[in-house]
Protein backbone atom coordinates (compact mmCIF):
# COMPACT_ATOMS: atom_id res chain seq x y z
CA UNK A 1 0.00 0.00 0.00
CA UNK A 2 1.06 3.64 -0.97
CA UNK A 3 1.00 5.78 1.87
CA UNK A 4 2.42 9.13 0.16
CA UNK A 5 0.10 11.65 -0.65
CA UNK A 6 -0.36 11.49 -4.98
CA UNK A 7 1.42 13.86 -6.97
CA UNK A 8 -1.25 14.80 -9.30
CA UNK A 9 -4.75 14.02 -10.43
CA UNK A 10 -3.68 11.08 -12.99
CA UNK A 11 -1.52 9.35 -10.43
CA UNK A 12 -4.59 9.18 -7.90
CA UNK A 13 -6.93 8.53 -10.63
CA UNK A 14 -4.30 5.23 -12.08
CA UNK A 15 -4.15 4.09 -8.71
CA UNK A 16 -8.09 3.76 -7.84
CA UNK A 17 -8.25 2.09 -11.16
CA UNK A 18 -5.47 -0.13 -10.09
CA UNK A 19 -7.34 -0.55 -6.60
CA UNK A 20 -10.39 -1.67 -8.40
CA UNK A 21 -9.35 -3.67 -11.04
CA UNK A 22 -7.05 -5.49 -7.41
CA UNK A 23 -10.49 -5.80 -5.35
CA UNK A 24 -12.56 -7.12 -8.35
CA UNK A 25 -10.32 -9.64 -9.35
CA UNK A 26 -11.48 -11.35 -5.80
CA UNK A 27 -7.60 -12.27 -4.89
CA UNK A 28 -7.67 -9.46 -2.48
CA UNK A 29 -7.25 -11.03 1.40
CA UNK A 30 -9.32 -9.39 3.82
CA UNK A 31 -6.85 -7.26 5.61
CA UNK A 32 -5.92 -6.44 1.80
CA UNK A 33 -9.20 -5.45 0.95
CA UNK A 34 -9.90 -3.35 3.98
CA UNK A 35 -6.58 -1.32 3.11
CA UNK A 36 -6.98 -0.92 -0.25
CA UNK A 37 -10.61 0.62 0.08
CA UNK A 38 -9.09 3.28 2.61
CA UNK A 39 -5.87 3.85 0.50
CA UNK A 40 -9.32 3.67 -2.36
CA UNK A 41 -11.11 6.61 -0.43
CA UNK A 42 -8.00 8.94 0.65
CA UNK A 43 -7.34 8.71 -3.12
CA UNK A 44 -11.12 9.39 -4.47
CA UNK A 45 -11.48 12.42 -1.89
CA UNK A 46 -7.52 14.18 -3.21
CA UNK A 47 -9.10 13.54 -6.96
CA UNK A 48 -12.22 15.41 -5.74
CA UNK A 49 -10.44 17.97 -4.08
CA UNK A 50 -8.73 18.88 -6.91
CA UNK A 51 -12.00 18.84 -9.44
CA UNK A 52 -13.15 20.81 -6.61
CA UNK A 53 -10.48 23.10 -7.15
CA UNK A 54 -11.20 23.71 -11.04
CA UNK A 55 -15.03 23.79 -10.62
CA UNK A 56 -16.15 26.96 -8.69
CA UNK A 57 -15.77 30.06 -10.57
CA UNK A 58 -13.24 30.80 -13.76
CA UNK A 59 -10.29 32.73 -11.86
CA UNK A 60 -9.46 35.34 -14.87
CA UNK A 61 -6.52 37.54 -14.58
CA UNK A 62 -3.80 39.10 -16.90
CA UNK A 63 0.07 38.46 -17.38
CA UNK A 64 0.78 41.85 -15.48
CA UNK A 65 -1.65 41.19 -12.48
CA UNK A 66 -0.08 37.47 -11.73
CA UNK A 67 3.30 39.09 -12.02
CA UNK A 68 1.97 41.58 -9.94
CA UNK A 69 0.54 38.80 -7.15
CA UNK A 70 3.68 37.00 -7.57
CA UNK A 71 6.48 39.78 -7.02
CA UNK A 72 4.22 40.84 -3.73
CA UNK A 73 4.37 37.32 -2.39
CA UNK A 74 7.59 36.88 -2.73
CA UNK A 75 8.40 40.64 -1.38
CA UNK A 76 6.18 39.80 2.03
CA UNK A 77 7.58 36.60 1.96
CA UNK A 78 11.34 38.34 2.15
CA UNK B 1 42.59 46.89 -47.73
CA UNK B 2 45.82 44.54 -48.40
CA UNK B 3 44.95 44.99 -52.00
CA UNK B 4 44.46 48.51 -52.25
CA UNK B 5 46.92 50.19 -54.12
CA UNK B 6 48.87 52.81 -52.46
CA UNK B 7 47.07 56.02 -52.42
CA UNK B 8 48.64 59.31 -53.69
CA UNK B 9 48.75 61.18 -50.36
CA UNK B 10 50.26 58.10 -48.09
CA UNK B 11 53.46 59.14 -46.45
CA UNK B 12 55.08 56.85 -44.56
CA UNK B 13 55.06 56.82 -41.13
CA UNK B 14 57.59 55.18 -39.05
CA UNK B 15 57.23 52.82 -35.89
CA UNK B 16 54.21 50.93 -37.72
CA UNK B 17 54.42 47.97 -39.58
CA UNK B 18 50.50 49.30 -41.22
CA UNK B 19 50.28 51.08 -44.62
CA UNK B 20 49.11 54.25 -44.63
CA UNK B 21 48.10 57.09 -43.49
CA UNK B 22 45.59 57.58 -45.71
CA UNK B 23 43.61 60.82 -46.16
CA UNK B 24 40.10 59.75 -45.40
CA UNK B 25 37.63 60.91 -48.48
CA UNK B 26 40.25 58.80 -50.27
CA UNK B 27 39.85 55.77 -48.67
CA UNK B 28 36.12 56.50 -48.55
CA UNK B 29 35.81 56.47 -52.55
CA UNK B 30 37.94 53.82 -52.30
CA UNK B 31 35.82 51.48 -49.67
CA UNK B 32 32.75 52.91 -52.39
CA UNK B 33 34.04 51.25 -55.51
CA UNK B 34 34.96 48.07 -53.60
CA UNK B 35 31.73 47.74 -52.11
CA UNK B 36 30.45 48.79 -55.92
CA UNK B 37 32.14 45.97 -56.81
CA UNK B 38 30.33 43.31 -54.42
CA UNK B 39 27.78 40.97 -57.09
CA UNK B 40 24.58 42.64 -57.33
CA UNK B 41 21.76 39.99 -55.54
CA UNK B 42 18.34 39.39 -54.06
CA UNK B 43 17.49 39.85 -50.55
CA UNK B 44 13.93 39.13 -49.22
CA UNK B 45 13.27 40.49 -45.52
CA UNK B 46 10.71 42.53 -43.81
CA UNK B 47 10.47 45.88 -44.19
CA UNK B 48 10.96 48.58 -41.24
CA UNK B 49 11.56 52.16 -40.63
CA UNK B 50 9.79 52.82 -43.91
CA UNK B 51 10.57 56.29 -44.37
CA UNK B 52 8.75 59.21 -46.77
CA UNK B 53 10.35 59.46 -49.84
CA UNK B 54 13.05 62.85 -49.79
CA UNK B 55 12.99 64.37 -53.25
CA UNK B 56 15.39 62.29 -54.70
CA UNK B 57 15.90 58.83 -52.44
CA UNK B 58 13.73 56.50 -50.38
CA UNK B 59 15.39 54.95 -47.19
CA UNK B 60 13.76 51.48 -45.37
CA UNK B 61 15.62 48.60 -43.75
CA UNK B 62 14.98 45.08 -44.69
CA UNK B 63 15.11 42.63 -41.66
CA UNK B 64 14.55 39.21 -40.52
CA UNK B 65 15.51 37.28 -37.58
CA UNK B 66 19.12 36.90 -38.32
CA UNK B 67 20.05 41.01 -39.05
CA UNK B 68 19.42 43.77 -40.98
CA UNK B 69 20.40 45.71 -43.72
CA UNK B 70 19.70 49.69 -44.04
CA UNK B 71 18.41 50.08 -48.32
CA UNK B 72 18.42 53.04 -50.47
CA UNK B 73 16.08 53.53 -53.73
CA UNK B 74 16.18 56.15 -55.95
CA UNK B 75 13.03 58.27 -56.03
CA UNK B 76 12.45 57.52 -59.84
CA UNK B 77 13.36 53.58 -59.27
CA UNK B 78 10.37 53.88 -56.31
CA UNK B 79 7.80 55.36 -58.58
CA UNK B 80 7.65 53.15 -60.89
CA UNK B 81 6.75 50.63 -58.52
CA UNK B 82 3.75 52.38 -59.38
CA UNK B 83 0.64 51.74 -56.86
CA UNK B 84 2.85 49.55 -54.67
CA UNK B 85 4.02 52.61 -53.01
CA UNK B 86 0.72 53.41 -51.54
CA UNK B 87 0.13 50.37 -49.75
CA UNK B 88 3.88 49.36 -48.51
CA UNK B 89 4.18 49.46 -44.84
CA UNK B 90 6.47 48.21 -42.12
CA UNK B 91 6.40 44.50 -41.99
CA UNK B 92 5.82 43.73 -45.54
CA UNK B 93 7.82 40.87 -46.48
CA UNK B 94 9.39 42.11 -50.10
CA UNK B 95 12.05 40.90 -52.40
CA UNK B 96 14.73 43.65 -53.22
CA UNK B 97 17.17 43.71 -56.31
CA UNK B 98 20.70 45.45 -55.92
CA UNK B 99 24.28 46.10 -54.77
CA UNK B 100 25.89 47.56 -52.46
CA UNK B 101 26.94 51.22 -51.97
CA UNK B 102 28.58 53.72 -49.91
CA UNK B 103 27.90 57.22 -49.91
CA UNK B 104 31.75 58.47 -48.05
CA UNK B 105 29.97 61.68 -46.67
CA UNK B 106 32.14 64.93 -47.21
CA UNK B 107 33.54 67.43 -44.47
CA UNK B 108 29.73 68.53 -43.75
CA UNK B 109 27.93 65.32 -44.36
CA UNK B 110 27.92 62.09 -42.49
CA UNK B 111 28.53 58.73 -44.75
CA UNK B 112 26.88 55.96 -44.87
CA UNK B 113 26.23 52.25 -46.08
CA UNK B 114 22.81 51.00 -48.16
CA UNK B 115 22.02 48.58 -50.07
CA UNK B 116 21.08 50.31 -53.19
CA UNK B 117 17.77 48.58 -53.95
CA UNK B 118 17.00 48.75 -58.43
CA UNK B 119 13.83 47.03 -57.85
CA UNK B 120 11.51 45.98 -55.00
CA UNK B 121 8.10 43.41 -55.07
CA UNK B 122 6.68 41.77 -52.72
CA UNK B 123 7.12 38.39 -51.77
CA UNK B 124 4.62 35.76 -53.26
CA UNK B 125 3.53 33.01 -51.13
CA UNK B 126 5.92 30.95 -52.60
CA UNK B 127 8.84 32.65 -51.70
CA UNK B 128 7.75 33.09 -47.87
CA UNK B 129 6.92 28.94 -47.65
CA UNK B 130 10.35 28.14 -49.10
CA UNK B 131 11.82 30.61 -46.46
CA UNK B 132 9.52 29.33 -43.37
CA UNK B 133 11.16 25.51 -44.58
CA UNK B 134 14.15 27.12 -44.81
CA UNK B 135 13.88 27.62 -41.13
CA UNK B 136 11.94 24.73 -40.05
CA UNK B 137 14.76 22.31 -41.85
CA UNK B 138 17.09 24.52 -39.27
CA UNK B 139 14.66 24.31 -36.60
CA UNK B 140 14.45 20.08 -37.15
CA UNK B 141 18.50 19.86 -37.42
CA UNK B 142 18.52 21.55 -34.12
CA UNK B 143 16.14 19.01 -32.51
CA UNK B 144 14.00 21.72 -31.54
CA UNK B 145 10.47 19.78 -33.12
CA UNK B 146 10.75 17.29 -30.74
CA UNK B 147 11.19 19.06 -27.47
CA UNK B 148 7.85 20.01 -26.91
CA UNK B 149 5.98 17.08 -27.31
CA UNK B 150 8.32 15.28 -24.95
CA UNK B 151 6.94 17.25 -21.86
CA UNK B 152 4.65 15.65 -19.64
CA UNK B 153 1.11 17.32 -19.92
CA UNK B 154 -0.81 17.36 -16.45
CA UNK B 155 -4.64 15.90 -17.18
CA UNK B 156 -5.89 18.44 -14.99
CA UNK B 157 -4.25 21.75 -14.48
CA UNK B 158 -5.31 24.45 -12.27
CA UNK B 159 -3.71 27.49 -13.61
CA UNK B 160 -4.22 28.01 -17.61
CA UNK B 161 -1.97 30.58 -19.43
CA UNK B 162 -3.37 31.68 -22.73
CA UNK B 163 -1.38 34.07 -25.76
CA UNK B 164 -3.94 35.80 -27.52
CA UNK B 165 -5.27 38.88 -28.93
CA UNK B 166 -7.25 40.84 -26.84
CA UNK B 167 -10.42 41.96 -29.32
CA UNK B 168 -9.53 38.73 -31.41
CA UNK B 169 -13.02 35.66 -31.68
CA UNK B 170 -9.79 33.47 -29.96
CA UNK B 171 -10.79 34.55 -26.79
CA UNK B 172 -13.82 33.45 -26.60
CA UNK B 173 -13.16 30.49 -28.33
CA UNK B 174 -11.18 29.43 -25.41
CA UNK B 175 -13.60 30.05 -22.87
CA UNK B 176 -15.87 28.27 -25.19
CA UNK B 177 -13.52 25.16 -24.88
CA UNK B 178 -13.01 25.15 -21.21
CA UNK B 179 -16.77 25.68 -20.42
CA UNK B 180 -17.00 22.20 -22.49
CA UNK B 181 -14.80 20.37 -20.58
CA UNK B 182 -16.46 21.53 -17.24
CA UNK B 183 -13.12 23.38 -16.32
CA UNK B 184 -13.47 27.19 -13.68
CA UNK B 185 -9.84 27.16 -12.39
CA UNK B 186 -7.18 29.85 -13.01
CA UNK B 187 -7.11 31.51 -16.13
CA UNK B 188 -3.80 33.93 -17.35
CA UNK B 189 -4.37 36.28 -20.15
CA UNK B 190 -1.22 37.83 -21.61
CA UNK B 191 -2.49 39.64 -24.54
CA UNK B 192 -0.08 40.51 -27.57
CA UNK B 193 -0.31 41.44 -30.89
CA UNK B 194 -0.84 39.02 -33.21
CA UNK B 195 0.36 40.04 -36.20
CA UNK B 196 2.92 42.83 -38.06
CA UNK B 197 6.53 42.82 -37.32
CA UNK B 198 6.30 43.14 -33.41
CA UNK B 199 3.95 40.38 -32.82
CA UNK B 200 6.77 37.62 -32.97
CA UNK B 201 8.99 39.06 -30.31
CA UNK B 202 6.09 40.65 -28.00
CA UNK B 203 4.32 36.50 -27.87
CA UNK B 204 7.79 35.50 -27.15
CA UNK B 205 8.43 37.21 -24.73
CA UNK B 206 4.96 36.79 -22.90
CA UNK B 207 5.53 33.00 -23.59
CA UNK B 208 8.59 33.52 -21.13
CA UNK B 209 6.64 35.20 -18.47
CA UNK B 210 4.26 32.75 -18.36
CA UNK B 211 6.34 30.01 -18.03
CA UNK B 212 9.01 31.86 -15.63
CA UNK B 213 5.66 32.67 -13.42
CA UNK B 214 6.17 28.68 -12.13
CA UNK B 215 2.40 29.07 -11.92
CA UNK B 216 0.88 27.85 -15.04
CA UNK B 217 1.00 24.35 -16.01
CA UNK B 218 -0.09 24.90 -19.78
CA UNK B 219 0.38 27.57 -22.38
CA UNK B 220 -2.27 28.37 -25.42
CA UNK B 221 -1.14 30.14 -28.32
CA UNK B 222 -4.35 31.01 -30.38
CA UNK B 223 -5.16 33.38 -33.44
CA UNK B 224 -7.45 33.10 -35.98
CA UNK B 225 -7.08 32.68 -39.44
CA UNK B 226 -5.93 34.94 -42.12
CA UNK B 227 -3.32 34.92 -44.78
CA UNK B 228 0.36 33.46 -44.75
CA UNK B 229 1.64 37.19 -44.33
CA UNK B 230 -0.75 37.99 -41.56
CA UNK B 231 0.10 34.32 -39.78
CA UNK B 232 4.18 34.68 -40.79
CA UNK B 233 4.79 36.18 -37.13
CA UNK B 234 4.18 32.34 -35.78
CA UNK B 235 6.66 31.28 -38.07
CA UNK B 236 9.55 33.68 -36.69
CA UNK B 237 12.51 31.62 -36.27
CA UNK B 238 13.53 33.39 -32.55
CA UNK B 239 9.61 32.89 -31.06
CA UNK B 240 9.82 28.82 -32.16
CA UNK B 241 13.61 28.56 -30.69
CA UNK B 242 11.42 30.12 -27.56
CA UNK B 243 8.47 28.14 -27.34
CA UNK B 244 10.80 24.87 -28.22
CA UNK B 245 12.93 25.45 -25.06
CA UNK B 246 10.15 25.72 -22.77
CA UNK B 247 9.62 24.20 -19.86
CA UNK B 248 6.00 24.36 -20.15
CA UNK B 249 3.79 22.35 -22.73
CA UNK B 250 2.48 24.86 -25.41
CA UNK B 251 -0.49 24.24 -27.44
CA UNK B 252 -1.00 26.20 -30.42
CA UNK B 253 -3.78 26.79 -32.91
CA UNK B 254 -3.03 29.44 -35.06
CA UNK B 255 -5.12 30.34 -38.32
CA UNK B 256 -7.52 27.59 -40.22
CA UNK B 257 -7.01 24.27 -40.39
CA UNK B 258 -5.46 24.62 -43.27
CA UNK B 259 -2.90 27.04 -42.44
CA UNK B 260 0.23 25.33 -40.55
CA UNK B 261 3.14 27.80 -39.22
CA UNK B 262 6.26 26.89 -37.65
CA UNK B 263 4.86 27.54 -34.28
CA UNK B 264 2.55 24.55 -35.02
CA UNK B 265 5.41 22.32 -36.04
CA UNK B 266 7.30 23.48 -32.63
CA UNK B 267 4.74 22.68 -29.85
CA UNK B 268 3.61 20.09 -27.99
CA UNK B 269 0.14 19.88 -29.94
CA UNK B 270 -1.09 21.67 -32.68
CA UNK B 271 -5.24 22.47 -33.00
CA UNK B 272 -7.21 23.14 -35.74
CA UNK B 273 -9.56 25.65 -33.64
CA UNK B 274 -8.77 27.68 -30.26
CA UNK B 275 -11.70 25.71 -29.14
CA UNK B 276 -9.94 22.49 -29.10
CA UNK B 277 -6.79 23.78 -27.99
CA UNK B 278 -8.22 24.73 -24.71
CA UNK B 279 -9.76 21.17 -25.11
CA UNK B 280 -6.43 19.81 -24.87
CA UNK B 281 -5.25 21.82 -22.72
CA UNK B 282 -7.61 19.74 -20.20
CA UNK B 283 -7.88 16.77 -21.37
CA UNK B 284 -9.73 15.39 -18.65
CA UNK B 285 -13.75 16.19 -18.54
CA UNK B 286 -14.37 17.11 -15.60
CA UNK B 287 -17.80 16.25 -15.86
CA UNK B 288 -17.23 12.98 -16.33
CA UNK B 289 -14.09 12.79 -13.95
CA UNK B 290 -17.10 13.21 -11.01
CA UNK B 291 -19.26 10.46 -12.52
CA UNK B 292 -15.94 8.22 -12.61
CA UNK B 293 -15.66 8.84 -8.95
CA UNK B 294 -18.49 8.34 -7.82
CA UNK B 295 -18.41 4.63 -9.76
CA UNK B 296 -14.97 4.23 -8.19
CA UNK B 297 -16.10 5.28 -4.94
CA UNK B 298 -19.53 2.97 -5.09
CA UNK B 299 -17.55 0.08 -6.24
CA UNK B 300 -14.54 0.43 -3.49
CA UNK B 301 -17.71 0.34 -0.67
CA UNK B 302 -19.43 -2.13 -2.45
CA UNK B 303 -16.57 -4.45 -2.80
CA UNK B 304 -15.55 -3.75 1.33
CA UNK B 305 -19.16 -5.14 2.04
CA UNK B 306 -19.16 -7.98 -0.37
CA UNK B 307 -15.49 -8.62 0.93
CA UNK B 308 -16.79 -8.40 4.46
CA UNK B 309 -20.49 -10.41 3.73
CA UNK B 310 -18.62 -13.23 2.01
CA UNK B 311 -15.79 -13.13 4.76
CA UNK B 312 -18.81 -13.68 7.75
CA UNK B 313 -20.55 -16.05 5.51
CA UNK B 314 -17.48 -18.33 5.64
CA UNK B 315 -17.08 -17.71 9.32
CA UNK B 316 -20.35 -18.90 10.02
CA UNK B 317 -20.19 -22.07 7.62
CA UNK B 318 -17.11 -22.90 9.18
CA UNK B 319 -18.33 -22.40 12.83
CA UNK B 320 -21.07 -24.75 11.73
CA UNK B 321 -18.67 -26.95 10.36
CA UNK B 322 -18.02 -29.95 13.39
CA UNK B 323 -21.77 -30.34 14.31
CA UNK B 324 -22.69 -30.95 10.40
CA UNK B 325 -19.34 -33.13 10.28
CA UNK B 326 -20.64 -35.26 13.10
CA UNK B 327 -24.47 -35.81 11.47
CA UNK B 328 -22.68 -36.24 8.48
CA UNK B 329 -20.40 -39.12 9.78
CA UNK B 330 -23.72 -40.41 12.06
CA UNK B 331 -25.62 -40.72 8.95
CA UNK B 332 -23.14 -42.92 7.43
CA UNK B 333 -22.25 -44.90 10.12
CA UNK B 334 -26.62 -45.58 10.66
CA UNK B 335 -26.29 -46.15 6.82
CA UNK B 336 -23.26 -49.16 6.86
CA UNK B 337 -25.37 -50.30 10.06
CA UNK B 338 -28.26 -51.26 8.15
CA UNK B 339 -26.40 -52.21 5.34
CA UNK B 340 -24.36 -54.23 7.32
CA UNK B 341 -27.82 -55.97 8.75
CA UNK B 342 -28.80 -56.62 5.34
CA UNK B 343 -26.23 -58.27 4.28
CA UNK B 344 -25.82 -60.34 7.65
CA UNK B 345 -29.46 -61.72 7.05
CA UNK B 346 -28.88 -62.36 3.73
CA UNK B 347 -25.85 -64.01 4.45
CA UNK B 348 -27.82 -66.33 7.42
CA UNK B 349 -30.05 -67.50 4.61
CA UNK B 350 -27.56 -68.01 2.22
CA UNK B 351 -25.61 -70.01 4.66
CA UNK B 352 -29.33 -72.19 6.29
CA UNK B 353 -29.83 -73.17 2.57
CA UNK B 354 -26.55 -74.66 1.75
CA UNK B 355 -26.64 -76.24 4.86
CA UNK B 356 -30.03 -78.06 4.54
CA UNK B 357 -28.60 -79.09 0.75
CA UNK B 358 -25.40 -80.27 2.61
CA UNK B 359 -27.61 -82.29 5.33
CA UNK B 360 -29.48 -83.96 2.52
CA UNK B 361 -26.61 -84.85 0.85
CA UNK B 362 -25.35 -86.27 3.89
CA UNK B 363 -28.70 -88.21 4.88
CA UNK B 364 -28.08 -89.28 0.95
CA UNK B 365 -25.03 -90.54 1.79
CA UNK B 366 -25.89 -92.14 5.36
CA UNK B 367 -28.50 -94.17 3.53
CA UNK B 368 -26.14 -95.25 0.98
CA UNK B 369 -23.50 -96.13 3.14
CA UNK B 370 -26.20 -98.38 4.99
CA UNK B 371 -27.68 -99.90 1.99
CA UNK B 372 -24.05 -100.62 1.04
CA UNK B 373 -23.05 -102.41 4.50
CA UNK B 374 -26.01 -104.77 4.84
CA UNK B 375 -26.73 -105.63 1.53
CA UNK B 376 -24.19 -105.17 -0.94
CA UNK B 377 -20.95 -105.23 1.02
CA UNK B 378 -22.10 -109.17 2.58
CA UNK B 379 -23.26 -110.56 -1.24
CA UNK B 380 -20.08 -108.93 -2.73
CA UNK B 381 -17.55 -110.59 0.31
CA UNK B 382 -19.62 -114.01 -0.43
CA UNK B 383 -18.42 -113.61 -4.01
CA UNK B 384 -14.96 -112.73 -3.54
CA UNK B 385 -14.82 -115.47 -0.82
CA UNK B 386 -16.44 -118.28 -2.78
CA UNK B 387 -13.58 -116.90 -5.49
CA UNK B 388 -10.56 -117.46 -3.12
CA UNK B 389 -11.79 -120.12 -2.27
CA UNK B 390 -11.77 -121.87 -5.85
CA UNK B 391 -8.00 -120.69 -6.04
CA UNK B 392 -7.14 -122.32 -2.19
CA UNK B 393 -4.13 -125.12 -3.02
CA UNK B 394 -5.26 -126.85 0.00
CA UNK B 395 -7.88 -128.12 -2.17
CA UNK B 396 -5.32 -129.17 -5.43
CA UNK B 397 -3.78 -131.12 -2.07
CA UNK B 398 -6.93 -132.28 -1.35
CA UNK B 399 -7.59 -133.67 -4.83
CA UNK B 400 -4.09 -135.66 -4.95
CA UNK B 401 -1.77 -133.44 -5.75
CA UNK B 402 1.49 -132.39 -3.55
CA UNK B 403 3.63 -128.80 -3.31
CA UNK B 404 6.85 -129.02 -3.72
CA UNK B 405 8.88 -126.43 -1.43
CA UNK B 406 12.57 -125.84 -0.37
CA UNK B 407 14.46 -125.68 2.63
CA UNK B 408 12.72 -122.02 3.35
CA UNK B 409 9.07 -123.29 2.32
CA UNK B 410 9.20 -121.43 -1.04
CA UNK B 411 7.27 -123.03 -3.87
CA UNK B 412 9.83 -125.04 -6.20
CA UNK B 413 7.96 -125.04 -9.74
CA UNK B 414 10.92 -126.04 -11.88
CA UNK B 415 13.71 -128.92 -12.23
CA UNK B 416 16.01 -127.15 -12.18
CA UNK B 417 14.88 -125.18 -9.27
CA UNK B 418 14.61 -128.84 -7.76
CA UNK B 419 18.04 -129.97 -8.66
CA UNK B 420 19.38 -126.17 -7.28
CA UNK B 421 18.03 -126.81 -3.95
CA UNK B 422 18.74 -130.79 -3.58
CA UNK B 423 16.44 -131.20 -0.72
CA UNK B 424 13.11 -130.71 -0.99
CA UNK B 425 10.13 -130.82 0.92
CA UNK B 426 6.50 -132.55 -0.47
CA UNK B 427 3.25 -131.64 0.98
CA UNK B 428 0.36 -133.47 0.67
CA UNK B 429 -2.97 -132.45 1.91
CA UNK B 430 -2.62 -134.89 5.38
CA UNK B 431 1.16 -133.91 5.81
CA UNK B 432 4.74 -133.01 4.35
CA UNK B 433 7.82 -135.65 3.49
CA UNK B 434 11.41 -134.42 2.93
CA UNK B 435 13.00 -135.25 -0.35
CA UNK B 436 16.26 -135.70 -1.84
CA UNK B 437 16.93 -134.82 -5.87
CA UNK B 438 18.86 -137.80 -7.49
CA UNK B 439 19.54 -138.04 -10.41
CA UNK B 440 19.49 -141.62 -12.12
Amino acid sequence: MSEEPPQSYEAAAARVEEIVRRLDSGQAGLRETLELVREGRALIEFCAGELDAVSGDLEELRLDELVARLESEHGGAA
Amino acid sequence: MADTPPFPSEVPVEGSELPGPYAVGEYAAALREKLRGFARVQLVGEVANLRPPTRARVYFELRDAGGAIACAMWRNDWDRLGALTATLADGAQVIVAGGCDYYPGSASASPAFSFSVSTLRVAGEGDLLAQIEQRRRALDADGLLERQRALPRALLPRTIGVVCGETGKAREDVLAGLARRGWAGRLVWAFTPVQDRHAAPLIGAALRELAASGEVEVIVVARGGGSLTDLLAFSDELLCRTVAMLPVPVIASIGHHTDRTLLDEVAAVSCSTPTHAAEEAVPLNCVDARLGLAVAARRLRDDARDGLIARARLLTALSRAPAAHVARHRRALHQSLRELRAASRRLAGDERARTLVRAGTLARCRDAAIRDCSVRRPAELERLRLALAAHDPERTLARGYALVEDAAGEPVTTAVAARAAGHLRLRFADDAVSASVEEG
